[in-house]
């Protein structure tokens, strides 16, 4: 029986100065205490006592969180703080990044967009995070700070498990950088909630594509899928269908059901893995189709 | 001074749309919620001990850790407080006693200095439960396969029209036997069987459950709540508490939103009783929203099997509706909702062979209460969707089908009672204009399908046949008019519908009428509940009986003082006229000091109070076998609603395009207001509809939070509704006035569910018509692949 | 039970509060500063009752805690009317009728009141979007999205 607290229990709110001194923090109070920039993930679960903290890290005074930078040679870098409002309206997003922006845009509410984070939503490791699937298909690869120093960690090696990631005690994630995406892609996420907006994905699909030498079919897709695995999943077979094979109508449906006989939902309170499954066959074919269209013209 | 010849006349308030008088304050941030009221350093929080298991015996308490524990001042159980208490059957006590029901019953209370504390203690207090197999269907539970969940269930004291069945899990049995249905049956050309499931629902009160509570020295009780039912809690807990009505005085603020679950007594009895063992402390109580979700009232499930019969030209002959209620695990409320949902179960329908079983079942569930409909949404869910499909079979288009059927005045209702004058036909033909709803359309893109429903609806105040109201009216010196009254602002608007009745009563611009809120017990005249849509038509009748008992004061005075006949003075715009003699005096200062005897003397008149009391003397019982009865309630309320929709073919996902809303409402005081409540209520109906359910799997509630349990949010209405209601004066309502706060939210499921299938061929079990839900109903069904 | 010492600026006015640092600023706004009108009605980000100004952006005050708001300016709906005279959009929506039970006034109030900031003219598809972190259960949305439009005009 889930009782929660009318507020949040008893905690110690720490703002460390510096990337270092942060590190240092979490790496001697490792399992008590947590980095947060919003908490709208952490807030709630500490009231149903499914988390435990003593302490609670505002990460918002390090240094490189609110980065939001373009470099037409490294790419995007999104800071730990900057919140999904920023991202789904920053020019240099919206110019180069729209989908990105798109996924960040059907988060939740206005409210919680101001707070809510694209590193949050990675380092939950939830598999309906609205925006991991993008940063996973675009390559992202995110800068950790801990007890060692900076390092780079690729997203694709990143989960393991629901809530669970590859961040040691210290850590710290700073930014993600998204390389500049290939030339001429197009994409898009296309999302399933029960209301017409603003509710968690039922399945969450994000599709991108682009021209490719390398592929046979001149193209190649990525194809990212939330809430029907236990980690973002991307759906390689479903993406080699599309570069082997010259793009049609039926080659898409085929992509589509590559997609839908990959994936393992589970039923839950909020879907049966029967609808989910049939849900990725038809939003990805959905996604595919916007996407062929524009990269067809 | 007014010329009278062109005579300067108050624009009437009644049917005029006037600014609300309260909401200044709510758009300001100063209106007073029950939260917003300050208590100082010496307020103590209170937390309650529940119950992890839906049925279970128990064994043992302990509080002695959570009694020690530094800034603890009261623990209580079960055991402190024995007695039952229930607005109809006397079925629950504050705490769990000897054995919990279900998943949140309250075991224990602690309060505490501080939240934190609070916390700390309730998680000290240890209970031993031995589990007990548990109920989670009405249908099992009323079988004799059940195990008991009221063994004690024959001592139960229960007003006469209530009938328990001790020795079983059912808590009232109501039958209709109208007719003889199994002669009807080989009559009937076309005849339509199915079973209907309606989930559990929750009310969502945008400002949950809220009571603090202060006992004094000599034992009186002062409680603070956001209430509905101020009188009505008065009664029962004191009842609880072996203390007289008078000794316990209940404040009642502003209510951030009730539909029924602020109705009778929850949770406010806990900071009472935490209150008498820490004299002189405020204790207060607020739900955390996920309690508000599974430890409160909830509306029951039900499970409805309808069999409904016509002739050949689609005359309606033989209706068997066996209703299963979910009542959970206390049905001190839900028995008359089981009660209300079986007088009413022909729906507003002319069919002459009807036999209904109301069956009140207890279960492991949450409680079902009072909420907004009070059993009708759930009947109609059933019984309209069948009547869609009935239509069907019969080859009769679904309007001239309903209005071939429906309700006129002189039918005899299946309780034997003679319906009233009624505007359903109209009601009917207004949703169907407004909807062209004969009209096949296309889908406005090729991956929807697109169809349009209908349903109607009836239902009356439920409440026992001697709910009464009252209602005082007095004057200050400035001509401004107070009004006493007992119900509360839930949000309808009843506050400024009552100023406009006063008004009108009166004689006095509406600007100069306030209420006398908040309403206090101890001040404030009786009223027996702020539910079942009776504000505006029995609190209206005490409020127009008060107010023309002070004009009729007033104009005896001037009539005295200026020697006229009473029949040709008036107020108007809040003075009094002579339309003989062309004097005039304002009110101020005649009201409070009388008027002088020429040459000094004396004086006559004095303060003016004036006194109304309304309470129906004509409702009858009804027999316990049949349901008969020459006068089974009040008066109907009815109306219908129709929806023009799309269904996206790839996800089952269904879009409004348009909708349409109307209801008989006699006299519409405040238009704007009625149509605000009509929208409002709408929007609630068809979010039930569409998205909301209490999921329960072996008694726990998997969806506390409004993470999954969904509600319609603004984008989700994203179309025009039309709200064209209907004035048929009701013959003993203010102004021809009747209730309307409900009726909007009852036949939304089935105009929504008649809508799906004329889109998709698919008609689902029950509600919520969930995108899933439709999307592999028409896969399984062919209809997309 | 550890305390910080914020000062911050709400409604124009400096405050220095010490609060306890699980404390949120919904609580805070509430308790420490008395400032009852913005509600609480979930505690979990859901429902916006406790909507309020951080910084010129409207945020779930229950998902803040106070201890973060050190040097912050926080607009509550006790800040809206200036000097007892209402704004434009709190006379629309009591016009419109889109107060019904009034708890989820408030936090629309600041939701819309910001909206109407960085979008002058927004769509109706862009009014709801910003209000879907605001539920009401009363009003069916019809007439607060009608106060929101007439505003705009």
């Amino acid at each position: 029986m889930i009782n929660p607290h009318p507020g949040l229990p008893e905690l110690q709110y720490v703002k460390p100065t510096s990337l270092a001194e942060a590190s240092k923090f979490l790496a001697e109070h490792e399992g008590i205490a947590r980095p947060f920039s919003g908490g709208t993930d952490n807030f709630v679960r500490l009231r149903d006592g499914v988390l435990k903290l003593d302490y609670l890290v505002d990460v918002k005074g390090l240094e490189g969180v609110h980065e939001i930078s373009f470099d037409s040679k490294k790419g995007l870098t999104i800071g730990a703080a900057v919140n999904m409002n920023k991202v789904a309206s920053n020019p240099e997003i919206l110019r180069h990044y729209p989908n990105l922006a798109e996924a960040a845009q059907s988060v939740a509410s206005y409210q919680l967009r101001n707070r809510a984070t694209v590193i949050g939503n990675i380092c939950n490791a939830s598999p309906a995070g609205d925006t991991i699937g993008t940063c996973m298909v675009l390559g992202g690869v995110l800068r950790v700070h801990g007890i060692q120093g900076f390092r780079d960690v690729p997203l694709s090696s990143f989960f393991l498990a629901p809530g669970r990631t590859v961040l040691k005690p210290g850590d710290v994630v700073v930014s993600i950088t998204l390389p500049v995406p290939p030339k001429g892609f197009v994409g898009t996420y296309k999302k399933l909630g029960r209301n017409i907006i603003g509710d968690l994905s039922i399945v969450g699909v994000t599709v991108m594509g682009f021209p490719s030498k390398d592929a046979p079919s001149g193209y190649q897709f990525r194809i990212a899928l939330a809430s029907v695995a236990p980690v973002p999943f991307e759906a390689l077979k479903a993406e080699a269908v599309l570069s082997q094979k010259k793009i049609t109508d039926e080659v898409i449906t085929e992509a589509a059901e590559s997609a839908m006989q990959a994936v393992t939902p589970i039923d839950d309170v909020r879907g049966s893995a029967r609808y989910r499954k049939f849900m990725v066959r038809n939003l990805t074919r959905e996604a595919l189709t916007e996407v062929w269209k524009k990269l067809s013209k | 001074m007014a010329n009278l010849k062109t005579k300067e006349i108050t624009t009437n308030p009644i049917g005029a749309s006037v600014t609300r008088n309260d909401v200044y304050e709510k758009v300001t941030g100063s209106a007073v919620y029950a939260d917003d009221i300050q208590f100082g350093g010496k307020l103590l929080h209170a937390r309650a001990v529940r119950s992890p298991y839906p049925h279970a015996l128990i064994k043992r308490i302990d509080t002695s850790k959570a009694e020690a524990l530094p800034g603890v001042k009261a623990v209580v159980t079960g055991k402190d407080f024995p007695n039952r208490i229930g607005l109809y059957l006397q079925d629950k006590t504050i705490f769990a006693t000897d054995r919990v029901r279900f998943i949140g019953d309250p075991v224990a209370a602690v309060a505490a200095v501080s939240d934190e504390i609070a916390i700390k203690a309730a998680a000290l207090v240890e209970v031993e439960y031995e589990e007990l197999e548990g109920v989670y269907d009405a249908e099992f539970g009323a079988s004799d396969k059940a195990p008991l969940i009221h063994p004690k269930l024959g001592d139960y004291i229960y007003p006469n029209f209530i009938f328990p069945k001790p020795g079983t899990n059912i808590s009232n049995h109501f039958k209709i036997r109208k007719g003889d249905v199994n002669a009807a049956w080989p009559k009937c050309e076309h005849i339509v069987e199915r079973t209907f499931r309606v989930p559990h629902i929750q009310h969502v009160p945008i400002e949950t459950h809220i009571a603090i509570a202060q006992m004094d020295e000599k034992g009186k009780v002062t409680l603070w709540a956001s209430s509905q039912s101020p009188f009505a809690q008065r009664n029962l807990i004191a009842h609880a508490l072996h203390i007289s009505q008078s000794d316990l005085r209940v404040i009642a603020p502003l209510v951030g939103g009730g539909f029924g679950s602020k109705a009778g007594v929850t949770m406010e009895a806990i900071p009472v009783a935490l209150a008498t063992k820490c004299k002189g402390w405020p204790v207060k109580m607020i739900l955390t929203r996920e309690e508000e979700f599974f430890t409160n009232f909830v509306r029951q499930g039900l499970t409805a099997h309808v069999k409904i019969g016509c002739d050949k030209a689609g005359n309606l002959l033989a209706l068997k509706n066996t209703m299963y209620w979910d009542g959970g695990a206390s049905t001190e409320y839900g028995v008359n909702v089981t009660r209300a949902g079986g007088y009413s179960s022909s729906g507003p329908y002319d069919i002459p062979n009807i036999e209904n079983d109301s069956i009140c079942v207890y279960t492991n569930h949450p409680i079902g209460g009072a909420y907004r409909g009070f059993g009708m949404s759930e009947m109609h869910t059933g019984l309209d969707q069948a009547i869609d499909e009935l239509a069907e079979k019969a080859g009769i288009d679904k309007v001239t089908f309903l209005k071939k059927n429906g309700v006129v005045g002189g039918d005899i209702l299946a309780t034997g009672m003679t319906m009233h004058e009624n505007g359903l036909l109209q009601c009917i033909d207004n949703v169907a204009k407004s909807l062209d709803f004969s009209k096949k359309e296309k889908p406005t893109s090729p991956d929807r399908l697109r169809g349009k429903g209908i349903a109607v609806m009836w239902k009356a105040p439920a409440m026992p046949p001697n709910a009464g109201s009252s209602a005082w009216v007095e004057l200050a010196e400035d001509g401004n008019v107070t009004v006493g009254l007992g119900g509360q602002e839930i949000g309808q608007g009843t506050f400024t519908v009552m100023a406009q009745m006063a008004a009108a009563a009166l004689g006095v611009p509406y600007e100069k009428v306030r209420i006398a809120g908040p309403v206090d017990t101890q001040y404030s005249p009786y009223e027996w509940q702020t539910v079942a849509s009776r504000l505006t038509w029995s609190m209206g009748n005490a409020v127009r009986m008060a107010a023309a008992d002070a004009r009729k004061q007033i104009l005896e005075m001037v009539a005295e003082a200026w020697k006229e006949k009473i029949e040709d003075l008036d107020i108007v715009n809040g003075i009094v006229v002579s339309y003989k003699s062309e004097q005039e005096t304002p009110l101020e200062n005649i009201v409070i000091y009388g008027m002088p005897k020429k040459n000094d003397e004396g004086w006559m008149g004095g303060p003016v109070i004036g006194r109304g009391s309304f309470m129906p003397k004509y409702v009858t019982g009804l027999d316990a076998e049949t349901g008969q009865g020459p006068r089974a309630v009040v008066h109907y309320t009815v109306g219908c609603e129709g929806l023009d929709i799309e269904v996206e073919k790839s996800t089952g996902k269904i879009h409004v395009l348009k909708a349409a809303a109307a209801f008989d409402v006699g006299k519409a005081i405040n238009p704007e207001l009625v149509k605000g409540q009509i929208e409002g209520g709408f929007v609630q109906g068809l979010s039930s509809a569409m998205f909301e359910e209490i999921k329960l799997k072996k008694g726990v509630m998997t969806n506390p939070s409004f993470v999954d349990y969904r509600i319609a949010t603004a984008p989700d209405i994203n179309f025009p509704l039309e709200t064209p209601y209907v004035e048929v004066p009701q013959d003993d309502g203010p102004w021809g006035a009747r209730g309307v706060g409900e009726h909007p939210m009852v036949p939304t499921i089935a105009a929504l569910g008649n809508a799906i299938y004329d889109a998709t061929g698919i008609r689902l079990e029950g509600p919520p018509f969930s995108a899933e839900k439709i999307y592999l109903a028409m896969l399984d069904a062919g209809i997309v692949k | 039970m550890n305390y910080s010492t914020i000062t911050l600026t709400v409604n124009d006015l400096v405050e220095t509060v010490d609060v306890p640092q699980n404390m949120t600023l919904l609580q805070m706004i509430r308790e420490k500063l008395s400032l009852t009108g913005t509600k609480n009605g979930c505690s979990a980000g859901e429902c916006g009752a406790c909507t309020v100004l951080m910084n010129g952006e409207p945020v779930n005050s229950c998902m803040v805690l106070a201890a973060e708001c050190d040097g912050a300016e926080i607009v509550t709906v006790e800040g809206l009317a200036k000097g007892g005279k209402l704004t434009q959009l709190q006379d629309a929506i009591i016009k419109s009728g889109g107060v019904q039970c009034g708890f989820c006034t408030p936090g629309m109030l600041i939701s819309a009141t910001a909206l109407l900031k960085r979008n002058a003219h927004p769509t109706d598809v862009e009014i709801r979007e910003a209000i879907v972190g605001n539920l009401c259960r009363c009003t069916g949305y019809v007439r607060i999205v009608d106060a929101i439009k007439q505003t705009a005009k």
